[in-house]
């Protein structure tokens, strides 16, 4: 620790006059009706493909037909120790970390409703980094995962955070030439979620 | 590019008759005031919303001792490591000692407005260790050795033109005939480049958003995802930020999350938020090794108990800069500092000294949507109207003005005389106007040349006054 801790904290004390109270916890307005549904509908006026799907056997099909609507190779990589347990016939897998022209398929423990969020707690078989480094993330999603708020992600954590909680709410973009949205500036270009119902 | 407050008059005069700068200006209105406000009537009760973010931002604030210690004690139970720097030289120097310690030559970062303040890049280049800028807006305006014009836009008063020449006259290991018309093949060439830069760099300095105490987390919000590999990829994080910007815990930032991104570019929420806590977990499959946070005071600490203490509730959401009628005209760089708009209006003079920037809060009309808009309701143009009075207390402001303003003073408080002089002023108007209108005076020829003056009609103010009484 630095010479300087001790002098900040104290030239803080010194001025420091009125400590205002813990304001009372704000409760935000809550959205109507299905969760998953309002989640859909968030997220896809973010520019992500969000599909639902049946059950987990129409999961394949749904990652194909994604690869095919982007031009894209059937090839994917999904995350060692991954808890997605997949059949993938006619998909290539990769264990490897996605590179900035490849598709990675990433399981999503939580989502909310209230802005059309994907909730990823870094763990095992869940590498932070593949959530930015493809050009296509495919996301698959139980709905009965989908919370209202990003308050009930940190209830569900148990107060205790992973190194890394990402929050992804559509494809990466940039405004910053002429304020004008561009998607693909260093994350994916395209994101697209498949939302399992049972 | 002379980055002098002292120099605002100057410069702004000089960005007033910039043509470049107009088209970019324009935005302003068009982009960031039409997305904020539609962002706003969206939401249900934005003002109820604003006021609870204004609680835990006072609340943090008033705290702030309590919290940074807290938040150093989370951050050390993951073992990560909080060093405190007083002022800039000394978070310079800290930085460069954890990238000396960790062998590391260069560095990626994502966009942070303290290691603009603290002029850090400058610095690490003089000590041998390269930054590479990796938000697309810092990484712009770094290839074109310029600052940042706008707190969440670095390079907003560029067109994509300019943009395009900077990438041929930079990256010159690409095919010359490549064509850079389309803003989306500019931003794949930046993709391009700058993923050799994430995956080569030794360590990445990212700035943070908020801090949450409780749990010894920094985070950000981006739209890029560029902040997120400069932190994920390297072996060592950084994280540059302000004392103020530390909360008491998560439920609070999931607050102040929602005002931000609105507040800002108008979005319900910002594409990525990170919420970064220490370092890579025994179970985890990335992350990095190593994790530093560095503190900065530099003349913020000295606002508590002040008349601009509240300035420190500031999430840097730059929609008061969006609604200023006088970055409108000037743009950032005239203001030669960090902060530009209301809120370097309101900041610059408490932690630069009122003698540097004094001129910033007094480039102000005073109309007040500043404070209309800010998401933790600063009272900006109080703020800046204490710095004035602070300018005039200390014998600071111009003698044309304090002269000026004492003949004014002197006549005011003798009714008799104030009476008088102002019906002699309105006689002497009315004799020189012309079909209603002054259009020139042997005084405030600066005025005069862009600017009429109505002929006083009728009666003065008083004389009416008295009629009615």
């Amino acid at each position: 620790m630095s010479g300087g801790r001790d002098e900040i904290l104290s030239s803080i004390r010194a001025r420091q006059l009125v400590r205002t109270p813990k304001p009372e916890i704000y409760s935000a307005p809550k959205s109507e009706g299905d969760l998953a549904e309002s989640f859909a509908k968030k997220l896809s006026v973010q520019f992500a493909d969000v599909r639902l799907l049946d059950s987990m056997a129409d999961v394949p099909a749904a990652i194909a037909d994604v690869l095919r609507g982007k031009n894209m190779a059937q090839r994917v990589h999904i995350a060692p120790d991954s808890a997605l347990a997949l059949d993938l016939p006619g998909i290539e897998v990769s264990r490897e970390p996605p590179g900035q022209n490849e598709a990675a398929v990433t399981e999503v423990p939580f989502a909310i409703a209230e802005t059309g969020t994907l909730a990823y707690p870094a763990g095992k078989g869940r590498p932070a980094s593949w959530h930015f480094r493809p050009v296509l993330e495919i996301a698959v999603l139980r709905a009965s995962d989908v919370l209202p708020e990003l308050e009930d992600v940190l209830k569900r954590l148990g107060g205790v955070l992973p190194s890394t909680l990402n929050l992804v709410s559509g494809p990466s973009r940039t405004g910053d030439i002429e304020q004008t949205m561009e998607l693909g500036a260093h994350g994916p270009k395209s994101l697209a979620v498949l939302v399992v119902k049972s | 590019m002379n980055l002098d407050p002292k120099n605002f008059p100057q410069a702004a005069r000089e960005a007033l008759t910039d043509p470049l700068l107009r088209p970019a200006l324009g935005r302003l209105k068009t982009h960031f005031g039409a997305g904020r406000a539609a962002a706003v009537a969206r939401y249900g009760d934005f003002e109820a919303l604003r006021e609870a973010g204004k609680a835990i931002r006072d609340y943090a604030v008033t705290h702030m001792d309590e919290l940074l210690t807290q938040f150093e004690e989370s951050v050390v139970a993951r073992g990560g490591t909080v060093h405190w720097a007083r002022d800039a030289a000394e978070a310079r120097a800290l930085i460069l000692k954890v990238l000396q310690d960790a062998g590391a030559k260069t560095v990626t970062k994502g966009k942070s407005m303290v290691t603009e303040e603290i002029a850090l890049n400058p610095f690490l280049e003089a000590n041998g260790i390269v930054p590479v800028e990796t938000d697309l807006g810092e990484y712009i305006v770094q290839l074109r050795k310029e600052p940042p014009s706008h707190i969440i836009a670095p390079a907003f008063h560029l067109s994509k033109e300019q943009v395009a020449e900077t990438f041929f006259a930079s990256h010159t290991g690409l095919d010359p005939k490549r064509s850079l018309v389309e803003r989306n093949a500019l931003v794949q060439e930046a993709r391009a480049v700058l993923r050799r830069s994430f995956e080569s760099a030794d360590a990445g300095i990212t700035g943070a958003n908020f801090l949450s105490a409780k749990e010894g987390a920094a985070i950000i919000v981006t739209n890029e995802g560029n902040g997120d590999l400069t932190r994920l990829l390297p072996r060592t994080h950084i994280v540059v930020t302000g004392i103020e910007k530390v909360v008491a815990d998560m439920t609070d930032v999931s607050v102040l999350l929602r005002l931000l991104p609105r507040s800002a570019t108008g979005q319900p929420i910002s594409t990525y938020v990170s919420v970064m806590a220490g370092k890579r977990g025994a179970d985890e499959s990335d992350g990095p090794a190593a994790f530093h946070v560095v503190l900065v005071d530099n003349g913020r600490s000295k606002l508590i108990g002040t008349e601009a203490q509240d300035v420190l509730r500031c999430i840097r959401c730059s929609a008061c800069i969006n609604h200023c009628p006088i970055y409108g005209a000037v743009g950032g760089h005239a203001y030669g500092a960090t902060y530009m708009g209301p809120i370097g209006a309101a900041l610059n003079p408490g932690v630069m000294g009122v003698e540097n920037a004094a001129h910033h809060a007094n480039a102000s009309t005073f109309c007040g949507r500043c404070a209309e808009v800010c998401p933790v309701k600063i009272p900006l143009p109080k703020i800046m109207r204490h710095w004035r009075a602070v300018e005039h207390a200390k014998g600071l402001a111009p003698k044309s003005i304090t002269a000026g303003l004492g003949v004014w003073a002197f006549a005011a408080k003798r009714p008799g005389l104030y009476r008088f002089g102002a019906s002699v002023m309105a006689w002497f108007l009315r004799s020189i106007g012309r079909r209603g209108t002054v259009h020139a005076l042997p005084v405030m020829q600066g005025w005069f040349a862009v600017r009429d003056f109505p002929v006083p009609q009728g009666k003065t103010f008083q004389a009416q006054w008295r009629a009615r009484k």
